[in-house]
């Protein structure tokens, strides 16, 4: 069986030169490329909001069932392995790493170093925006961000009561409450006296996953599930969630539930 | 379980601007009849206040919930002192990016349907407020439940002052 592939700490890629710069040279070539063309990153981020929608937010009706239920955590993992696979074609030492919002550093500087520095070595940081296609008579453009007070960031606390909950249930619908202050937090208002003029991309479904901070932010609720699924079981989810299928990846809810057999496997870590 | 039937739904767009706060746009506030506390049991382990029906197709926002403190805002110190219970967040759509409205249209599944709900199927949100609970109702028979919306995010397209649209809030509690 071939080795799992390592995501770490967007921290920690910050300290590795060469990983790092693999993983800028995959998403500016992705980035690169038309809105139209599979390899690329407006292709993929297309998946999530606009234009397919495609993404699982909140309790909801599915695939023929009447029953409502979640697939926020399961269709994000997926989405996420998805990605990246691509991002390596492009760059095969790409790696997905997250970003723990809830660090020291996070609650200082707030978003990671590496993704705000507009250029790097002359050129445009593909960390730091993304493209937006063409939509409602707008013209292509980059993603932006007007981030809020690190204060506001989750601490370690908030995370550790959510490793406490014991239901499948109760976990992902408190997880994604986290999940959505994050994006809230990260798109922001470009000024809360004049909301009108809008805010980042990150605060809204149609556009947030054309942010590259959109994929560090989802690592790290997918790294807490893994955290959770450690100490509460890895099958711990009811039990008619397995079959349910999760468009477009072709997968199912059962076939998500272990990360190391979709290759990857989270380093170490404090939290 | 005590429920208030109750609906905040999104008024005509407005263009006043709130003060400003800590973080964010503070939005409309909502504050809901009075809920009937009566019928439940004193020995429970925890509670929830469970917010249904809740729409999330415009701005992203930050909703803090205060109990029997009707005049809370987005300046009310979150303390259990001013009934602070807790707080939800809502990752809006960022408003309509279809030709036209019925792109954002919820329609009732038709049987067979084998795709997904709509994207902009109400979502449920729950707080657990446990202690805040315990302590509304020491204080009478009755809640009233205070939501302060706070605008994080949203593009162009998004209404700024009415942003909270929900149907019903549940009071759940566990032995």
């Amino acid at each position: 069986m071939a080795d799992v592939t390592i995501r770490q700490n967007v921290a920690n890629l910050e300290t590795q030169p060469d990983n790092l710069a693999a993983v800028r040279d995959a998403y500016a070539k992705m980035q690169a490329f038309s809105p139209t063309d599979n390899r690329g990153w407006m292709f993929r981020a297309g998946d999530h909001g606009f234009p397919r929608w495609q993404c699982w937010h909140h309790s909801k009706q599915g695939l023929g069932s009447e029953r409502s239920f979640n697939l926020f955590l399961p269709w994000h993992r997926a989405y996420l392995l998805f990605f990246e696979h691509t991002m390596r074609d492009q760059n095969d030492a790409a790696r997905l790493a997250w970003w723990d919002w809830t660090s020291d550093t996070s609650h200082q500087i707030g978003l990671p170093q590496s993704f705000t520095d507009p250029n790097v070595n002359g050129n445009r940081n593909s960390l730091s925006s993304g493209p937006v296609p063409a939509m409602n008579g707008d013209p292509q453009r980059f993603t932006v961000r007007f981030p809020g007070d690190s204060g506001n960031l989750p601490s370690p606390d908030d995370v550790s009561r959510l490793l406490d909950l014991t239901s499948f249930v109760d976990f992902t619908a408190q997880l994604e409450d986290i999940h959505d202050l994050i994006h809230g937090w990260v798109g922001g208002l470009r000024d809360p006296f004049n909301p009108d003029l809008g805010g980042g991309d990150m605060g809204s479904v149609a556009v947030a996953a054309y942010d590259p901070i959109f994929w560090a932010h989802h690592c790290m609720i997918d790294r807490i599930w893994y955290l959770w699924q450690l100490r509460q079981g890895l099958q711990n989810i009811p039990p008619d969630y397995l079959t349910r299928g999760l468009d477009p990846f072709g997968m199912t809810v059962e076939q998500v539930l272990d990360i190391k057999a979709l290759g990857y496997a989270y380093a170490d870590s404090t939290l | 379980m005590a429920a208030a039937k109750t609906k905040a739904k999104p008024k005509a767009k407005q263009k006043g601007r709130g003060k400003p706060a800590p973080y964010g746009h503070p939005a409309n506030r909502h504050n809901t009849e009075a809920i009937s506390v009566t019928g439940i049991q004193k020995d429970f382990s925890r509670a929830d206040l469970q917010f249904e029906g809740l729409e999330h197709g415009g701005a992203s926002y930050e909703a803090r919930v205060f109990l029997n403190n009707p005049s809370a805002d987005a300046k009310t110190p979150r303390t259990p002192e001013k009934g602070y219970a807790g707080r939800f967040h809502i990752f809006g759509h960022g408003g309509c990016f279809g030709d036209d409205e019925g792109h954002c249209e919820v329609r009732p599944r038709r049987p067979f349907d084998p795709r997904p709900e709509h994207p902009l199927t109400p979502a449920t949100k729950t707080v657990i407020a446990t202690d805040a609970v315990r302590r509304a109702i020491k204080q009478g028979k009755q809640v009233t439940v205070t939501i302060v919306p706070i605008v994080t995010s949203g593009t162009t397209k998004c209404d700024y002052n009415n942003v909270l649209g929900f149907q019903r809030i549940k009071v759940l509690t566990y032995r």
